[in-house]
């Protein structure tokens, strides 16, 4: 019984200990370096299959004094940003113009459907064969992979505005263009926010893919270096790299603003 | 002139005028394309060697199965089949990644979301391991199992398992409690639990799990065969690219967007209505 009840109480001030976050996040952190320094200790030839931590740190600090991880790490950055910002700008006015009429939306719907299903890294080997291995290649796959998802996004978010809010504006005398600006693009708000959130994720997956196969400088390229010459930490440092990287643009700039561009926007019918 | 009509009254009658309406105007952008593409033929704005002309892109299909002994071999990916054996492979590799990931992420997504303090220990790997799945674990993939069919399919389990096991522990969290108590509390067992409220009540979240996985499943598996593959759709078209063989290369992104819009637009979309429809919009006490 005395036991029992110390095990409870131990057991409660554990549950107490993972109610916090951030204690959360440290125990899970350490417990996973820890397996995986135990793997990697136990198995033959960790260099060349899974290198330990440590050994993936002083890779870090290598790379970093070389000066070779910030050079990548802008790359990538600087390509998805001018591609994903591009995209975005020509596709979420596409969609709205596409939106405008019913029977052209109706009209252009299968079509964007059908190049959102193409994904950007499909159309990789016609793009490399108009414009060779070049930055030119890489930018226009991340552009495609951006600019379609948005517009298809938007198109849909415009065909779903109930037919009578529309109606009612230009009963009330608004121009075509006064019914876009306060009632198509206002209505469309929360898809063009899933739809940039969307565009952007495949973009930063067509980034990574797209410095792989076209072989230009960055976070993708540093990784599949690192598997051609045999450095399997740069591969692991990379790919902690782009996950964290993943994870602050998603959970700290993407999803906020999805959310309040939905709580603001959102058309709630009841 | 009665022919036409009556076939259009027929065609309304099987379609439904409004369905008909929405198929016929789909069509015009596509065959508008058609036609720019065949133009483009015609006056040869752009050269030969960066756009096909479409019959070149349809005898492909023929010079890829030239050498095909028959249907036997081509069931059997016989390498002389070439387009079937590359859309056979990738399809399975599908297929078998489908099989083993979605019962796995489910089930483990499941046992992890019963226990809350477990769940949230727990999320942030799902969140970390969602956000490099794909593309980024090519490079250690083929490390670790060389160039070939394994790391193509470790690459979609990998994806898929990820997203079914993060989407299914959020669902099975998102479920009030009173159910779960009342369940227990009407003599159910553990087992009751599970099949009448967590699989339910987490049913729409794995849904989305599912579409969402099979979109970035079949993007980073087109991707993994490129880099790290000997056949598949990807591979085709990454080894045609490299012969300048454009026409090859068109066919196979028509035929892979083909797939995937079949299986997005008859599989996952009426499965994904259906259940919110059939287990959607639970009513939650606030």
């Amino acid at each position: 019984m005395q036991s029992r009840s110390k095990l409870d109480r131990l057991l409660w001030s554990l549950q107490q200990l993972m109610k916090i976050d951030a204690m959360n996040i440290v125990i899970l952190v350490i417990v996973v370096l820890l397996g995986w320094s135990v793997i990697s200790d136990n198995i033959e030839n960790p260099a060349r299959y899974l290198p330990s931590p440590i050994a993936v740190a002083f890779s870090s600090v290598d790379m970093l004094v070389k000066g070779l991880l910030p050079s990548y790490f802008s790359d990538t950055l600087v390509r998805l940003i001018i591609g994903s910002a591009i995209g975005l700008a020509a596709g979420i006015p596409f969609g709205l113009l596409l939106g405008l009429n019913r029977t052209v939306a109706d009209m252009f719907h299968p079509m964007m459907n059908f190049f959102q299903s193409v994904s950007g890294i499909a159309i990789f080997p016609i793009i490399v064969i108009w414009y060779g291995n070049s930055d030119m290649t890489v930018l226009i796959v991340i552009l495609y992979t951006s600019f379609f998802p948005i517009a298809f996004n938007v198109l849909s978010g415009v065909r779903e505005i109930p037919l009578r809010y529309i109606n009612a504006t230009r009963t009330l005398g608004a121009s075509r263009f006064q019914v876009m600006k306060d009632v198509l693009f206002p209505g469309a708000m929360p898809h063009i926010a899933t739809g940039s959130r969307l565009s952007i994720g495949f973009a930063w997956r067509a980034v990574i893919a797209g410095e792989m196969l076209a072989g230009r400088e960055g976070l993708g390229w540093m990784i599949f270096t690192g598997q051609d010459a045999d450095k399997t930490t740069e591969i692991i440092l990379g790919m902690v790299i782009i996950g964290f990287t993943w994870i602050v643009l998603d959970h700290y700039l993407l999803r906020p603003m999805e959310e309040r561009t939905i709580e603001r926007w959102g058309l709630v019918q009841r | 002139m009665i022919v036409f009509s009556q076939l259009s009254v027929a065609l309304q009658r099987r379609f439904g005028r409004q369905r008909l309406r929405k198929i016929i105007l789909g069509s015009i952008p596509f065959l508008f394309f058609i036609t720019i593409w065949h133009a483009n033929t015609v006056f040869g704005w752009l050269p030969p060697v960066f756009v096909p002309t479409i019959g070149e892109v349809w005898e492909a299909i023929f010079f890829l199965q030239e050498d095909c002994p028959g249907f036997g071999p081509l069931i059997k990916l016989d390498n002389d089949c070439m387009m079937t054996t590359h859309i056979l492979s990738s399809l399975g590799r599908v297929i078998l990644a489908t099989v083993i990931g979605l019962p796995a992420g489910i089930a483990l997504g499941v046992v992890a979301g019963m226990s809350r303090p477990i769940s949230k220990f727990l999320e942030p790997v799902g969140v970390f391991a969602n956000s490099i799945s794909g593309i980024a674990w090519i490079p250690l993939a083929i490390v670790w199992f060389g160039v070939g069919w394994v790391t193509t399919l470790f690459i979609m389990l990998n994806t898929i398992f990820w997203l079914m096991f993060f989407n299914s522990m959020l669902g099975v969290r998102s479920i009030a409690k009173v159910y779960e108590d009342s369940i227990l509390t009407m003599g159910g067992s553990r087992w009751d639990v599970v099949t009448q409220v967590y699989l339910p009540g987490a049913m729409p979240s794995i849904i989305t799990g599912m579409r969402m996985s099979m979109g970035f499943g079949w993007r980073a598996l087109i991707a993994a065969e490129m880099i790290g593959g000997d056949s598949g759709l990807g591979f085709m078209i990454f080894t045609s690219a490299a012969e300048f063989k454009i026409e090859e290369v068109f066919l196979g992104v028509i035929i892979m967007a083909i797939i995937f819009m079949g299986t997005d637009k008859f599989l996952l979309a009426p499965l994904e209505k259906w259940t919110v429809e059939r287990w959607g919009l639970v009513w939650k006490p606030s």
